[in-house]
């Protein structure tokens, strides 16, 4: 079981270091580091690759995961399960998150005496105890203090950046924080969001698609009043072939939200599930995934991206990139960035953006031969154009389109869910008269791994 | 500095003392805040132990927050300062009778840290009166004090007699958590086996859903070890735990994944109807989790893969990377996808492979064609895989040459119908491009076996040979020069000449051993030489570096623990029987020692009549000593060693009798035989004069090609 927590910075820093079974050597921050920092350097022509979540060194297993700028590590002798080790670090930092509202290395260092306070409740002798928020609550006496961190323009740390920002605010405080001026402010925020990944081959068609959805919950009702939250009623879970719903399109009852899979936070009772498609819960405090699920079932990938490549003469070749938003023109797609690798041989590549679109910029990375094209914001049906002049250092480059690309796509829509999975409500069972929480409800579709062929 | 740290350190302590008998309240935060400087300095390593005893004078606190820290103090110094550590016994155990029983429980948590051994019988007491306690928080702590305390001394804990008491508290105690904290001193105690018993088994299923995640995670472990009796027994336990594949924690899923794996391994159908069950659960975690968390998954799914990839053919789309992907989760994926190809999926898998190879991450580039050739040499039909393999070669990047000139030779060895396509390919090759040793001893191999290749190449690269720095390029140069011999004497006379010169002036001891070799098989008799260097060539049937079933059977007993993540048995790396072996991380390439174990029954130490005359023989004949100049005399001495299917045939044991001191210095020479394919000389150095166990084996397999 677990020997050791540590928490580093990515200089490799060490702010927290807990000892639980004091039988791992003293310079185990100092050796993990070393490792992760040199990974690869070692074998030859493998520098660079990053170090697994897992591994082991003279005798030492380190686990870790790498968040909000930190360096989360457990370290342990024994052969114990690399999953739950993870997921208990993971849920150290999660907690650490409800009670500072925020995580990184400034809060961990003016939080450090209470992390160390949430670590002696969360873990003993190794072995993870009850770590729910909640519960803590009544052993943990420090107080978190809070650091205002000022978002850097374009740079917000949430994800719902332009429009609800207030709301945002609201999502990084503390599960513990005293109400100002007497005001309690009950609040549940429920947050869907979708990542898609698509792969468009050469010809624009359509090779791999899906989406990866959560729902994401934050509490802060006061008293821990049972909810119930309702899907789509024609949501229907299970893969095609073992779907009875599977080739159902088109049939009169419309066509259904087909899921491939899903799974649920231990809070979530299921007795309704396949009936009404709703779930009833008692949330916990602080942040929670309520569900997970995942799709390959057809959607409307929300970009289009063309290319055409030509060799115009000798030592020059002109790229043409097209992007196509296909979602309601009332959305919006920000952060959204196109990046493309372009044939080793390339010297120089000027970027001419179409007439009369604005808020774009774009870079042209000699040193990762790559271009990189920026959008502040997309409407959605909209459509924008790049054309790239290649100048080349060979006469001709004899497979151009295969030292090309692929194009890849990062972005972010607020409220727009490709799935159309929606919350059709969000019940508050058993409330007093009178009670009426704020309950926020928002969507939002990011890129995954969005990649279009040459 | 020094001197700067020292005062700091005596500030402390006068603030220590000022502060230590006050219980003024305005003075509580005061306290607070020097006790947070002084864990802030242990933190980043500073050396606060020489405050122990002001520390300890200012234990009369009655701040909940201050005791904490100073607890933590103590629990962290007590035992560099065992003498000091008694002064505050007395406070830890008058603590761990306080009404409050958060205060009796952190007094005893801490009190049962201490790790000072002389200090262990002060803690007996508290920890036995804590496990009757009347708050759960108390009873919890105290049990896992049993734990620290087996630790420390395990005498102590059997002398207690009370194994039987935590096992009532397991099953009985209203509290999960500390029913979950008895059983987890139970496993550390009397391990898991002896909880795998029906009668501990049928009361914990019955109380699994007040289980917290991680207690469950534990639970399971102990249902993993569980015998059934009968088969309804199994349905009823897989039913009990449906629900938990839909959990979102991964490490429940996983461990309920190897508990319905386990359970069913007598029943076969059922067996693989849970493959199709747990599919779904698992791609769903792999696809929400972050990365982290995804890896154990993935390599859990991946070892699923290799032990079964027929039940995995129709979902090769989930292995495919995505761009994002980290490179470890990458890697796996692409032996994921190699795995399950077959003769459906294969156009498929390839063309997605094809576009990997243009990935900037050099090695998952590499993967990438490997995997293609991987994929090549398993189809039995392989012609449009073969020749997407050999395009790569158009890229012309080099790491991308290097490795498909690697696979090539492979393909070569094992198929050789496609010789026409790869000379074809391997003549549009730059020789001057390849530069990385494995790689330029692959396509010296090749150019040596192909007989329509231009011998006059190989004269540049003779040229070099004393630059040459990798002896295994050097090796393979030799041997393609004596195979371009036999085909044309005249016009590669001279190239033999030089190689064999170069060769003898080695200071590798292989190298010049093999030139020393050549030469004396070739002034001995030409066409026996050749009899001996290039015998009719025998497909390789199966490379011994994949995955063997045992190797996979036995990380799949040990389902959900760090050995299916290293591919390695457990008892490589991990305690309690803790043998410190160094395993580099999964990173690093085929196990070595799981192939060394398969290597070992290749030669059985059947000796029959004929052969230990032989062997007598070889001893008598001591190699003489004359090409041993440098002075490296000392030689093992020389075994010979057949097969147990086969007799020597006759031009072998010629060659091995008749001419002992050809056999290299400080070598093992088996002769495997097989007929009619021809005579196979492989000859291995001692382990102990090669680094690596898999240098040796290396070398081991290739000769049977190479000669």
């Amino acid at each position: 079981m677990i020997s050791q927590v540590v928490v580093l910075s990515l200089r490799g820093d060490t702010i927290i270091s807990r000892n639980y079974r004091d039988d791992v050597p003293k310079n185990t921050a100092e050796t993990f580091f070393r490792k992760v920092r040199f990974w690869g350097a070692e074998t030859e022509g493998r520098s660079g690759e990053s170090a697994p979540p897992v591994f082991n060194s003279d005798g030492v297993n380190y686990y870790h995961i790498k968040t909000a700028g930190l360096f989360f590590v457990a370290m342990a002798k024994t052969n114990a399960p690399p999953s739950l080790i993870l997921e208990l670090i993971q849920r150290v930092a999660a907690v650490i998150k409800d009670y500072c509202g925020t995580l990184s290395e400034d809060v961990i260092r003016k939080n450090f005496i209470l992390v160390y306070e949430l670590l002696d409740e969360l873990i003993d002798f190794g072995y993870g105890q009850n770590t729910s928020t909640e519960y803590l609550k009544s052993y943990i006496f420090n107080e978190p203090l809070t650091v205002t961190t000022v978002a850097a323009p374009g740079k917000s740390a949430s994800i719902f950046a332009p429009n609800t920002r207030s709301a945002a605010a609201a999502t990084s405080k503390s599960v513990v924080e005293k109400p100002k001026k007497g005001v309690t402010r009950d609040e549940i925020f429920v947050d869907i969001v979708e990542k898609v990944s698509v792969t468009f081959n050469a010809s624009g068609y359509l090779l791999t698609s899906a989406i990866d959805g959560s729902i994401k919950m934050k509490s802060y009702l006061s008293g821990n009043p049972d909810i119930r939250v309702a899907l789509n009623e024609d949501l229907a879970v299970g893969s095609t072939e073992n779907s009875p719903f599977a080739g159902d399109y088109g049939k009169g009852g419309g066509v259904s939200l087909l899921l491939d899979d899903c799974n649920f936070h231990s809070c979530a009772r299921l007795k309704d599930f396949d009936a009404d498609r709703t779930i009833t819960l008692t949330p916990p405090d602080g942040e929670f995934v309520l569900m997970n699920y995942r799709t390959t079932h057809e959607f409307k990938p929300p970009f289009k991206i063309y290319t055409a490549v030509e060799e115009v003469a000798p030592y020059v070749a002109e790229l043409v990139i097209k992007v196509r938003a296909e979602f309601p023109a009332s959305k919006n797609g920000s952060n959204v960035v196109l990046k493309m690798p372009l044939p080793k041989a390339t010297t120089r590549a000027s970027c001419h953006i179409g007439p009369g679109q604005t808020g774009q910029t774009t870079e042209w990375k000699e040193s990762t031969k790559e271009i990189q094209w920026s959008f502040k914001k997309i409407s959605g049906g909209s459509d924008h154009a790049l054309r790239v002049k290649l100048t080349l250092s060979e006469e001709r480059v004899p497979n151009i389109k295969r030292e090309m690309g692929p194009v890849s796509l990062s972005f972010t829509i607020a409220m727009y869910n490709v799935s159309r999975l929606v919350v059709r409500y969000l019940q508050i069972l058993n409330k007093e008269k009178g009670y009426n929480p704020y309950r926020w409800v928002r969507y939002v579709t990011q890129s995954s791994s969005y990649i279009s062929r040459i | 500095m020094g001197d700067k740290k020292g005062n700091e350190l005596g500030d402390l302590k006068t603030q220590l003392r000022n502060l230590a008998g006050s219980q003024l309240k305005e003075n509580t935060q005061a306290k607070r805040d020097l006790f947070k400087k002084i864990i802030s300095y242990m933190t980043i390593s500073i050396d606060v132990a020489p405050l122990f005893s002001e520390m300890i004078m200012a234990t009369t606190t009655t701040d909940i927050a201050t005791k904490k820290m100073l607890y933590h103090y103590i629990t962290h110094h007590a035992n560099s300062n065992p003498e000091l550590a008694l002064l505050c016994i007395n406070t830890l155990q008058k603590d761990c009778c306080d009404v409050d029983p958060t205060i009796r429980g952190l007094a005893l948590r801490s009190l049962s840290s201490l790790r000072v051994s002389n200090l262990l019988e002060y803690v007996t007491e508290p920890i036995q009166r804590g496990l009757q306690d009347k708050h759960p928080y108390v009873r919890r702590t105290a049990v896992l004090g049993l734990a620290k305390l087996n630790a420390m001394n395990p005498e102590m804990v059997s002398d207690l007699d009370i194994m039987g008491s935590v096992r009532a508290m397991v099953l009985n105690d209203p509290d999960a958590q500390v029913s979950a904290n008895a059983l987890t001193v139970l496993t550390e105690v009397e391990g898991y086996e002896a909880l795998a018993v029906e009668s501990f088994v049928t009361p914990i299923l019955k109380r699994l859903k007040s289980y917290n995640e991680w207690s469950l995670a534990l639970v399971l472990e102990v249902l993993a070890r569980y015998k059934v009796t009968k088969s309804s027994e199994i349905y009823d336990i897989m039913q009990n735990l449906e629900d938990r594949l839909q959990h979102a924690n991964s490490a429940v899923v996983l461990a309920t994944v190897r508990v319905f794996l386990l359970l069913t391994l007598p029943l076969p159908e059922v067996h693989q109807q849970v493959y199709e069950r747990i599919k779904a659960p698992l791609l769903t975690l792999i696809s929400s989790a972050i990365n982290e968390i995804a890896y154990p998954v993935v390599a859990h799914l991946h070892l699923l893969v290799l032990r079964a990839p027929i039940l995995f053919a129709t979902d090769f789309k989930y292995f495919y990377c995505k761009y994002n992907d980290p490179s470890y989760i990458k890697k796996l994926k692409l032996e994921m996808l190699t795995a399950v190809a077959d003769s459906n999926n294969m156009y498929d898998i390839v063309t997605e492979l094809s576009e990997y190879v243009a990935d900037v991450d050099v090695p998952i580039a590499r993967s990438s064609v490997h995997a293609v050739g991987q994929i090549a040499l398993e189809a039995p039909d392989s012609d449009n895989i073969v020749e997407r393999l050999l395009l790569f070669l158009e890229l012309g990047q080099e790491h991308i040459t290097a490795e498909t000139l690697i696979m090539m030779k492979d393909l070569l060895r094992k198929c050789p119908q496609h010789k026409p396509a790869i000379t074809q390919a391997l003549s549009f090759v730059n020789h001057s491009v390849v530069q990385e040793p494995a790689a330029k001893a692959a396509m010296v191999w090749l150019i040596g076996e192909l007989s329509t290749e231009d011998p006059y190449v190989l004269e540049d690269l003779i040229e070099t040979f004393a630059d040459e720095e990798s002896p295994d390029v050097r090796l393979e140069l030799l041997t393609a020069c004596v195979k371009h011999f036999f085909l044309r004497p005249p016009e590669t006379q001279k190239l033999l000449g030089a190689a064999l010169a170069a060769g003898c002036r080695d200071s590798h001891v292989a190298v010049h051993d093999r030139a020393i070799m050549y030469y004396r098989l070739l002034k001995h008799d030409v066409r026996k030489a050749q009899l001996i260097i290039c015998p009719e060539t025998v497909s390789v049937s199966t490379f011994t570096e994949t995955h063997s079933s045992d190797e996979i059977e036995q990380l799949f007993q040990q389902f959900n623990s760090l050995s299916v993540l290293y591919r390695h048995p457990g008892f490589a790396f991990a305690s309690p029987e803790a043998s410190p072996v160094t395993v580099a991380g999964p990173a690093e390439d085929r196990t070595p020692a799981p192939a060394a174990v398969q290597e070992a029954p290749a030669q059985p130490p059947v000796q029959p009549a004929m052969e230990a005359d032989l062997l007598g023989d070889l001893l008598r004949n001591d190699p003489p000593a004359d090409t041993d100049a440098s002075g490296r005399v000392q030689r093992a001495p020389v075994r010979l060693e057949s097969p147990s299917k086969g007799r020597i045939c006759a031009t072998c044991a010629l060659a091995a009798v008749a001419h002992p001191h050809l056999l290299p210095h400080d070598s093992r020479m088996t002769i495997h035989h097989e007929l009619p394919g021809g005579v196979f000389l492989a000859y291995s150095r001692p382990a102990a004069a090669v680094p690596h166990a898999s240098d040796c084996q290396h070398r081991c397999f290739r000769w049977p090609d190479a000669v």
